[in-house]
C-alpha cells in the first residue's frame, strides 16, 4: 500500500512540474532581431562591403576540381552593375581564339546580393567572360576524346553563399557545386588589364614546360615531385615512390602573389595551400612559412643531359668577354668567318659536354666543338674541365684561330656559381666565376 | 489491490487529461516579421529604364513580374543554366509586348491577358539541356502562372527563322498551355493521332515523317498536349510559305532505309539509276523537283539539274503514302478544333490572331521597339 502511495506522490510531483513548465507560449529571445531582419541586415552589410572603397575585388574562381582556377577582377557599383575582367584561355575561346592562349576580356553585367538560406552574391545577368564556366554548352577542345559536355559545360557557379568577411577577404562558397573560394579587396586605382597581365606573367614565371619537374620541399626534408606545373593541374607524388600508382592530381590557381591549391593539401602531417612567390622565384608556403617549391639545384638543372644552353653573346663579362672579342677577330681574319652562336650541351654518345661554336663561312655553318666534363660543386656551383679533345673542325679552327684555345683555357677548371631569375623555372642562368665576379656569361634554354 | 491500482491509474489519467485540455492556449499571431517592400525604382540604377518599362508595361498592366535577372532558385536545379544578357533581355521584353501582349490586347481585348496571362515571365540565357535524351527545353509553362523562355543569349535578332522558332513560337506555345490548363480543349483532338505519339523518341523522328502522320512538328508528336500547343503556335507564327510547306510535307508519302529504325532518314522521292526500273531505286529527300507534262499528257518529275550525282538524266517518282493517314487533313482538322475551341471558350479568333502576328512579325523594327526602353526618362 505504501508502495502505491509513493508512486501516487511521485506522479503528482511529476505532473505538477510538467504543468508548470510545459506551456510557455514564447521562447526566450536569443537574437536581438528576428530572422528576416537579421538576413536583410546581413544582405545590406555585404552590399556595403562589396561596394566600399571603390568596390574592386579579385576573385579566385574555380569551376570544378579538374580544372585550374582563374583570377577575375571585379568592380562592384552601387547602381547594380559589375565590371568583370579576366585573362585566361576560355576568354580566348569566347573570342574565337583557336589556340589555348590566355586572352584578356572585360565586360560589365549585373550583380546583386539576394537572400536565400543566407546572403547570396548573385551575378544575375550573363557576362560572357565569367559565365562561360557555368554555360552548359559543349566545351571546345576540352579533351582528346572530344567528350560532349553539352548540358554540363564546366559546371561552374555564378551564385555564391557569402560565408564570412575578415580582413578585406570574403569567404564564399559556390551555391550549386559547393566549392570554397575567396575574394580579396584590391585598391580602387588598380588597372584591370595591367593586373591581369601581371597574373599571367606570374604564371609564366612559375612553371615552364622546359623544366619537367619541380619539388615541394617539406620541413621534414622530404620532397614531393611536381609535374605538369604549366597546366596548373599538378601531378604530385613523393620522391622515391612509384609515379603511376601513387601520383595524385591537384588543381591550383595562379594569383597575383603566388599560387594556391583549391583545397588544403595534407602530406606527411603538413597542411599547405597557399604559396607566395619569393624574390628568388621560389614559392614559400604562407600557411607554415617553411614549405617551399623549387626546381632542382641549379647545377643539376644546368647539367640535365637533354638541355642545350645557349650563350647570350651580348651578356658576357671580364676575361670571357675579352676572349670573345679576340675570337671574333681571329675568325674574321680566317677568311671572314663569323661567330653566330655558342652553346653547351651533353652528348650521350661521347659521354661529355660539348662547348659548341657555330661559325658561318660562305653561308654555311660549321661547328667547332670542344669536349668538357662538368663537375658539380655544392648546390649551385659547377666546374668545367676540358678533356683536351674536340671534333675535327675544332682542331682546325683552334690552329687557325688561337683565341679558341685562350677561350677554352679561360673556362677550364674554373668554378662557376649559377644564379637565375627564377628558382622555379630556371630557364635562364647567369654563370659567374666564383673567385672573380667580373668574369661571367649568361645563357638560356 | 487491483482497486488501488485502478484509482492511481484513474487519477493519472484525469491529471493528464486535464493538462492536455488546459495547458496549451491558442497562440496569437503577431505582426509580420517581413519588412515592407519598397516598390519604387531607383533612378540611379544601371537597369532603371528597363525596370521602369517592365513595371509600367507588365507589372502595373498585367500584374506580371518579368524576371530577367535570373535567380537560380526560380529554375530547376537539375539543369545547368545561365542568366540572360541584359541587352537581349531588353530586346525580348519589347518583343514580348509587341508580338504577344499587344496582339492579344487588340484581338481579345485588354482584359484577356490581365485575367488569363501568366504572372511571371522568366528569361534564361541557355537552353535546358537533357544530356540523356539529347533534347533541350526552350520554353516552359508551369501551372498557368509562369512562363520560362530559354536560350535568350543565342538570340540573333536578324535571323527571322531563329527568332520565330525559339522565341515567338515559344511564347504562343506556352500561352496555349496556360489556356488549356485553364479550360480544357475537346477530347476529340486527342483522338486524331492516337497511337502515333512517341514520348520517348520524338526527337529522333524526321519532320516529313511526322507531318505525314498529322503533326506540325516532331515535338508535336510527343504527346497530346504538346501537339495541341504546337498546332496553335505554329499556325500563328509560321509564315504562309512555312505553313504550306508543312502541309506539303504532310501530303507526301515517306519511306526510310530501315522501317524499324525511327532514327533513320526518311525520303519522299526515288529514282532508278540510268532510269532502269530493274535496278534498286535510290531515295532522295529534296524539294526542288519540277514537273513536265509531255504531249501525250505523261507527267515527268525531274530532280535538281535533271541529273543524278553521276550526271545522268533522271526522272523521280513520289514515294507511295502507306501510313494510312492523310497528314494534311489531320493537321487541318486539329487547327479547326483549336480554332473552334479558342472561339467558344475564349472568344478569340485564331485567324485574326494569326493575321495580326504575321503582320507584326513581318514589319517590326527592333531599333524602334528598343526606344520604348532606351528613351525612358
Amino acid at each position: 500500500m505504501k508502495k502505491y502511495f509513493n508512486i501516487f506522490l511521485l506522479s503528482l510531483v511529476a505532473l505538477t512540474s510538467m504543468t508548470m513548465m510545459s506551456c510557455k507560449n514564447e521562447t526566450d529571445e536569443i537574437f536581438d532581431d528576428d530572422a528576416v531582419t537579421r538576413l536583410e541586415n546581413a544582405k545590406d552589410n555585404f552590399i556595403n562591403i562589396l561596394t566600399d572603397k571603390g568596390g574592386k575585388w579579385q576573385m579566385q574562381y574555380y569551376s570544378n576540381s579538374n580544372e585550374p582556377g582563374y583570377v577575375y577582377v571585379m568592380t562592384f557599383r552601387t547602381d547594380g552593375s559589375v565590371t568583370i575582367s579576366g585573362k585566361n584561355i576560355w576568354i580566348g575561346k569566347v573570342e574565337g581564339e583557336s589556340l589555348d592562349v590566355p586572352t584578356y576580356g572585360s565586360q560589365t553585367s549585373l550583380w546583386d546580393v539576394i537572400t536565400d538560406n543566407g546572403p547570396v552574391l548573385s551575378f544575375n545577368s550573363f557576362n560572357k567572360y565569367f559565365h562561360v564556366f557555368a554555360d552548359p554548352e559543349d566545351i571546345p577542345s576540352m579533351s582528346d576524346e572530344d567528350t560532349d559536355e553539352t548540358g554540363y559545360g564546366h559546371e561552374g557557379d555564378y551564385e555564391f553563399d557569402l560565408m564570412k568577411y575578415s580582413g578585406d577577404t570574403l569567404y564564399i562558397t559556390g551555391k550549386k557545386y559547393g566549392i570554397d573560394m575567396i575574394m580579396t579587396r584590391l585598391d580602387a586605382g588598380i588597372d584591370d588589364h595591367v593586373y591581369m597581365d601581371e597574373v599571367v606573367a606570374m604564371a609564366d614565371s612559375f612553371f615552364n614546360a622546359k623544366i619537367p619537374q619541380v619539388y615541394m620541399n617539406l620541413p621534414n626534408g622530404t620532397r614531393w615531385i611536381i609535374k605538369n606545373g604549366a597546366t596548373s593541374i599538378l601531378k604530385m607524388f613523393r620522391e622515391g615512390d612509384d609515379e603511376i600508382s601513387t601520383s595524385v592530381n591537384h588543381n591550383v590557381i595562379i594569383t597575383h602573389d603566388g599560387l594556391s591549391f583549391m583545397n588544403p593539401l595534407t602530406v606527411d602531417g603538413y597542411t599547405v595551400q597557399n604559396f607566395i612567390r619569393q624574390a628568388d622565384g621560389s614559392l614559400l608556403c604562407r600557411d607554415d612559412n617553411e614549405t617551399t617549391i623549387t626546381a632542382d639545384d641549379l647545377n643539376m638543372v644546368f647539367t640535365t643531359p637533354t638541355f642545350k644552353w645557349k650563350f647570350d653573346l651580348t651578356q658576357m663579362g671580364g676575361v670571357l668577354a675579352d676572349q670573345l672579342e679576340l675570337l671574333r677577330t681571329d675568325l674574321n681574319n680566317y677568311g671572314k668567318r663569323k661567330l653566330s652562336a655558342i652553346d653547351i650541351s651533353y652528348n650521350t654518345d661521347l659521354g661529355c659536354y660539348l662547348l659548341d661554336f657555330s661559325c658561318v663561312y660562305q653561308k654555311k655553318t660549321l661547328h667547332a666543338s670542344f669536349y668538357f666534363n662538368a663537375e658539380l660543386v655544392g648546390e649551385n656551383q659547377i666546374k668545367f674541365n676540358f678533356t683536351g679533345e674536340g671534333n675535327d673542325v675544332s682542331v682546325v679552327y683552334a690552329e687557325k684561330c688561337p683565341a679558341f684555345n685562350s677561350f677554352i683555357a679561360a673556362m677550364n677548371g674554373v668554378t662557376y656559381t649559377l644564379t637565375t631569375s627564377s628558382l622555379l623555372a630556371p630557364v635562364d642562368m647567369k654563370v659567374t666565376d666564383s673567385s672573380n665576379g667580373a668574369n661571367y656569361f649568361q645563357c638560356w634554354l | 489491490m487491483k482497486k488501488i491500482k485502478f484509482y492511481i491509474s484513474a487519477l493519472l489519467l484525469v491529471a493528464v487529461s486535464a493538462m492536455s485540455l488546459s495547458s496549451c492556449s491558442e497562440d496569437k499571431l503577431g505582426d509580420t516579421i517581413f519588412p515592407d517592400v519598397d516598390e519604387s525604382l531607383d533612378p540611379t540604377s544601371y537597369t532603371y529604364k528597363l525596370d521602369k518599362f517592365l513595371k509600367e508595361n507588365y507589372l502595373e498592366k498585367y500584374n506580371l513580374t518579368f524576371l530577367y535577372k535570373m535567380p537560380d532558385v526560380s529554375t530547376n536545379m537539375n539543369y545547368n543554366l545561365v542568366p540572360a544578357t541584359y541587352e537581349n533581355s531588353i530586346d525580348l521584353a519589347v518583343l514580348c509586348k509587341h508580338l504577344w501582349f499587344d496582339v492579344y490586347d487588340k484581338v481579345a481585348g485588354p482584359d484577356f491577358l490581365k485575367t488569363y496571362g501568366p504572372r511571371i515571365i522568366l528569361l534564361i540565357g541557355s537552353p535546358a539541356y537533357n544530356p540523356t535524351s539529347g533534347t533541350e527545353i526552350v520554353g516552359l509553362a508551369e501551372g498557368g502562372i509562369k512562363i520560362s523562355l530559354f536560350k535568350v543569349n543565342a538570340m540573333r535578332i536578324s535571323d527571322f527563322y531563329m527568332m520565330n522558332e525559339y522565341y515567338f513560337k515559344t511564347m504562343h506555345h506556352e500561352f496555349a498551355h496556360i489556356l488549356h490548363q485553364t479550360k480544357t480543349y475537346p477530347n476529340e483532338f486527342n483522338t486524331i493521332s492516337i497511337g502515333h505519339y512517341d514520348s520517348n523518341n520524338w526527337q529522333d523522328r524526321s519532320e516529313g515523317q511526322v507531318a505525314s502522320l498529322g503533326f506540325v512538328t516532331t515535338y508535336a508528336s510527343s504527346e497530346f498536349r504538346e501537339d495541341f500547343a504546337e498546332t496553335i503556335a505554329n499556325y500563328i507564327v509560321q509564315t504562309d510559305d512555312q505553313w504550306n510547306r508543312i502541309l506539303d510535307l504532310a501530303s507526301r508519302g515517306w519511306t526510310s532505309g530501315n522501317e524499324d529504325d525511327v532514327t533513320s532518314e526518311f525520303f519522299c522521292y526515288y529514282y532508278y539509276p540510268n532510269n532502269d526500273a530493274t535496278k534498286d531505286p535510290v531515295y532522295v529527300y529534296e524539294f526542288n523537283v519540277w514537273t513536265e507534262v509531255d504531249e501525250d499528257g505523261t507527267i515527268h518529275k525531274y530532280w535538281r539539274n535533271n541529273t543524278d550525282p553521276d550526271g545522268n538524266r533522271i526522272v523521280v517518282y513520289d514515294v507511295e503514302d502507306k501510313d494510312g493517314i492523310d497528314g494534311r487533313e489531320a493537321i487541318l482538322h486539329k487547327v479547326d478544333i483549336a480554332r473552334e475551341w479558342l472561339k467558344t471558350s475564349w472568344n478569340v479568333d485564331l485567324d485574326e490572331l494569326r493575321n495580326e502576328v504575321q503582320t507584326r512579325q513581318a514589319t517590326y523594327n527592333i531599333n524602334e521597339l528598343r526606344k520604348l526602353v532606351t528613351e525612358i526618362q
